[in-house]
């Protein structure tokens, strides 16, 4: 819109005041879907909890179905009593909230004029006046025809828009490409935030803050001292009831492609000059083009993936993916990648990075490892120096964020005898808030308009120039498909592939 | 002369006089409590973030601190040093007891933090900093919570807001706030940027400051906000109406007036059952009329605002912005009303935290408050 811009407010300054954003409207497709139900609705209610909404804000629930606005709020109220993360749901809370909650049935193109007589509505009513956020919550295969109504009936026009997409971002290089073209039809790039949740982890923005807010950490932070780099994210759960999706995608694609390339690029990034959405992810796009391609010879070396069977979680009894619901009995989805990378830039030269990922893991963690290497002579005795290990510092993203350091001290008996020991910063500790939620800080970011947190075009692609030499590898069938018992660290191969460089995995 | 009274080594723990007695029996305490963790198999993270220096001359605000640093601990684990001191000195000789606990809280990971008391008998005052220094923790902020009104001109303040990075102090126990926050002003302005000021009742009336701000933040009601006419303003009181306590008021006031270049017309005039009644001007020179009222809440301490409203003036619309607590809840209603007509109510939460919340939220902000600093100034012209 082009008017003149709007006056400042002076009573939004000083240390505890600042972070609500403008007044908006937040359309949610796939309204009634599963993502709006246990992550956005509850995400807002906690925001309106902690008084983080502007005064004006509606949210317009947009689906197929038919829906009055009563049965819509009823159905998100019971979502809401499901998922939140603060309960019980304080009811007059959510009822003023939920005065401000429409729905639009857009099944055809009348819907989306409905859709734009309640925008416009509320624009001049409520007082949102033109700020629109459209949350594309829907399976990917709905994002084109939707961003086509939205075209078509000019919901975005002399308005100031923005559009959320969630993962997966295409399948694979062509398809996200042809995704972000889709997008840009109506929305610039500015406009567009692709939610990577994990970059809305209160941990992995403390990476950035840990190597760019200390000095002494970044002298280090190199292939002078750093051995190798270790990033686990590992999971207990199963594939729950995402068969449909994960037989596609599998962990190469779920997790890999975004997820894990995302804290590499954090952990090998060069420092950017300021922490905005612009030179912070310049600074990732340049990491993630200086990782060394794996090209489908050299898969079989620096690559494994593997499969659970059969097995135990927690002490009960866990089935094989192939026997999930919804699994084909021959399935060859990987639910399981360890990869050998490395940065082919100055900083980084020769520090291979391990990366490894799965399901049926025996614990859910999160964690980066940065292992330096050994004290360049041995003063003390072997037999003294015997429990030493390397230095290492380990940043956990989840459960228990914090971050520890592991150096060797002396025990305190007669003459020198040496063990490690663990300097420990534990994240909920030092501070009183509760970290928030990763969707609240992204929902509050894309209302405000703040982009550092979410992935570029740019970025995806060159994450997806990454996997998609390996998913081709292994979409010829010619790759061992190792099978690892439910509640194992992974296949034995993962272990010869670390092995065969001197090395072992972690026991996060 | 009376009778000495005890300390109480349930709450306060062995005495053990001396910096060097005092460091030896919290090292022994530790190994103790390292030793009992394992066997229960737990990991005891000996934390430290901070180092908290009270001062209180009675008993029951020192018990009353040491109650809040104990919710405290596992957030913000600290080594607290609690310093009793006698309100009537005269014919007690100047002694300092010392007694050291290791407060053990709840949960799996086991934080452990530190307690110290130190007693002070007769007119310790000059002693009192020699005491304090030698039991700081290295390289850890200071933070000194008085619990009475500062007196800038004692010694012993002195002595210790030199140590201190922030000093923490809640108006709410100020007798005659209109004269008393004054006087924190010149505490502020004496401490050149050396340390920072936090009041619990600034930290109160944030969720207030929050919900005003964001009515402008839509821009077709942001042009009111250089077109106020009127504020008035509630505070709770007792049944009775004895207990005034309008310092929050006054911030909010002081607030709104230094944001918006609001000056003084004349100074604060009492006006019917303890409220106040004022006149202030525009920066385009129209004047506002400021009311501060008492008010009776049931279940709201005294002090606590109730309500408010801004009224102004704009393009012949009358508007009206009220955010009103509503009556035995933690809720406030938020409402505009433009030319008569009521719009965008809602309802918003609107707690009554305790004073370790208080404190733990104050803690998360390591620097002092310019925008407190400038409501105080702006109530410095009108006392």
């Amino acid at each position: 819109m082009t008017t003149a811009p709007p006056l400042a407010n002076p009573l939004r300054a000083g240390p505890r005041i600042g972070r609500t954003p403008q007044p908006a409207a937040l359309v949610m497709f796939g309204g009634t879907g599963d993502l709006a139900a246990r992550k956005i609705v509850p995400a807002l209610y906690n925001l309106a909890l902690q008084r983080l909404l502007p005064a004006a804000f509606a949210v317009v629930g947009a689906a197929r179905a038919t829906l009055t606005d009563e049965q819509f709020r009823e159905s998100l109220h019971a979502d809401l009593v499901q998922y939140s993360r603060t309960k019980p749901i304080n009811e007059d809370v959510w009822r003023s909230f939920a005065e401000h909650v429409h729905y639009v049935s857009t099944k055809d193109g009348e819907g989306y004029e409905t859709l734009r007589h309640t925008l416009a509505n509320l624009d001049v009513q409520l007082g949102t006046n033109g700020n629109r956020l459209f949350y594309l919550a829907t399976p990917p295969s709905a994002y084109e025809p939707i961003v086509d109504m939205i075209k078509e009936h000019r919901l975005t026009e002399n308005v100031n828009a923005r559009v959320v997409v969630e993962k997966p971002f295409g399948h694979d290089l062509e398809s996200a490409s042809a995704l972000s073209h889709k997008l840009q039809g109506v929305f610039t790039e500015d406009e567009i935030f692709r939610i990577d949740h994990y970059l809305g982890k209160e941990t992995v923005q403390n990476i950035l803050v840990l190597r760019f807010a200390n000095g002494i950490f970044e002298p280090v932070w190199n292939r002078q001292y750093v051995d190798h780099v270790q990033i686990t994210v590992a999971e207990s759960l199963g594939i729950e009831e995402r068969a449909p999706y994960y037989e596609h995608a599998g962990a190469l694609r779920d997790i890999v492609q975004n997820h894990l390339l995302q804290l590499l690029a954090l952990v090998g990034m060069e420092p950017p000059v300021s922490f905005d959405s612009k030179a912070v992810r310049d600074e990732k796009l340049k990491v993630l083009r200086a990782i060394r391609p794996i090209s489908e010879r050299d898969v079989e070396a620096n690559v494994v993936r593997g499969q659970y069977g059969a097995g135990f979680i927690d002490g009960s009894p866990a089935r094989a993916y192939r026997e999930e619901d919804g699994v084909s009995s021959a399935s060859a989805t990987e639910s399981f990648v360890a990869i050998r990378a490395f940065i082919d830039n100055w900083r980084w030269e020769g520090t291979p990075f391990y990366l490894r990922t799965g399901k049926r893991l025996p614990k859910r963690t999160t964690e980066i490892a940065i292992q330096f290497r050994a004290a360049p002579h041995q003063v003390f005795s072997r037999e003294a120096a015997e429990g030493m290990e390397p230095n290492a510092l380990v940043l956990r993203i989840q459960p228990d964020e914090g971050i520890s350091l592991k150096f060797g001290a002396k025990v305190p008996v007669q003459g020198i005898r040496i063990r490690s020991v663990n300097m420990d910063f534990v994240y909920g500790a030092s501070f009183m808030v509760d970290a928030p939620d990763a969707y609240e800080t992204l929902i509050l970011d894309a209302l405000r308009g703040d982009a550092t947190l979410f992935t570029r075009q740019d970025e995806v692609e060159q994450q997806w120039r990454f996997v998609d030499p390996i998913a081709r590898t292994w979409s010829v069938g010619q790759a061992d498909l190792p099978a690892y018992p439910s509640g194992s660290w992974g296949p034995t191969e993962a272990d010869l592939l670390i092995a065969r460089d001197g090395r072992s995995w972690r026991k996060p | 002369m009376s009778v000495r009274p005890e300390i109480d080594e349930a709450i306060w723990g062995a005495r053990a006089d001396g910096v060097s007695a005092l460091e030896r029996e919290l090292a022994r305490l530790r190994r103790s409590f390292g030793a009992h963790a394992k066997e229960q198999g737990v990991a005891v993270a000996r934390a430290s973030v901070l180092n908290l220096v009270v001062f209180a001359t009675r008993d029951l605000h020192a018990q009353r601190a040491a109650a809040t640093i104990d919710e405290l601990a596992t957030r913000h684990p600290s080594r607290a040093i609690v310093i009793v001191a006698d309100r009537h000195r005269s014919g007690v000789a100047p002694e300092l007891e010392m007694h050291c606990r290791l407060p053990i809280p709840g949960g799996a990971q086991q934080v452990s933090y530190e307690q110290i008391l130190i007693r002070a008998r007769g007119d310790a005052d000059r002693r009192l900093v020699s005491a304090v220094i030698p039991l700081l923790l290295p390289d850890l902020p200071v933070f000194l919570w008085w619990t009475e009104t500062p007196p800038l001109d004692l010694v012993v303040f002195e002595d210790l807001i030199g140590l201190a990075d922030r000093l923490i102090v809640d108006s709410a126990d100020f007798a005659r706030a209109d004269r008393t926050l004054a006087r924190l002003h010149a505490v502020a302005l004496g401490g050149h940027g050396r340390y920072g000021i936090t009041d619990f009742n600034w930290t109160r009336i944030t969720p207030w400051r929050e919900l005003v701000s964001q009515f402008f933040d839509v821009p077709a009601w942001r042009p009111f906000l250089d077109r106020v006419t009127g504020i008035r303003v509630g505070f709770a009181v007792d049944a009775d109406g004895r207990e005034i306590h309008p310092s929050q008021a006054l911030l909010f006031v002081g607030w709104l007036a230094s944001r918006l270049g609001w000056t003084a017309v004349e100074s604060l005039a009492p006006s019917e059952a303890g409220g106040l009644l004022f006149a202030m001007r525009r920066a385009d020179g129209a004047e506002i009329q400021v009311r501060i009222r008492p008010r009776f809440m049931r279940g709201l301490d005294e002090g606590h605002l109730t309500g408010l409203r801004i009224q102004a003036t704009g393009d012949g619309l009358n508007a009206e912005f009220v955010v009103k607590r509503e009556e035995n809840s933690s809720h406030a209603t938020t409402l505009v009303t433009l030319g008569g007509r009521g719009m965008a109510q809602r309802i918003v939460p609107l707690g009554r935290p305790g004073v370790s919340e208080l404190l733990g939220e104050e803690l998360t902000i390591a620097r002092s408050d310019s925008i407190y600093e400038d409501a105080l100034a702006a109530l410095v012209a009108l006392a």
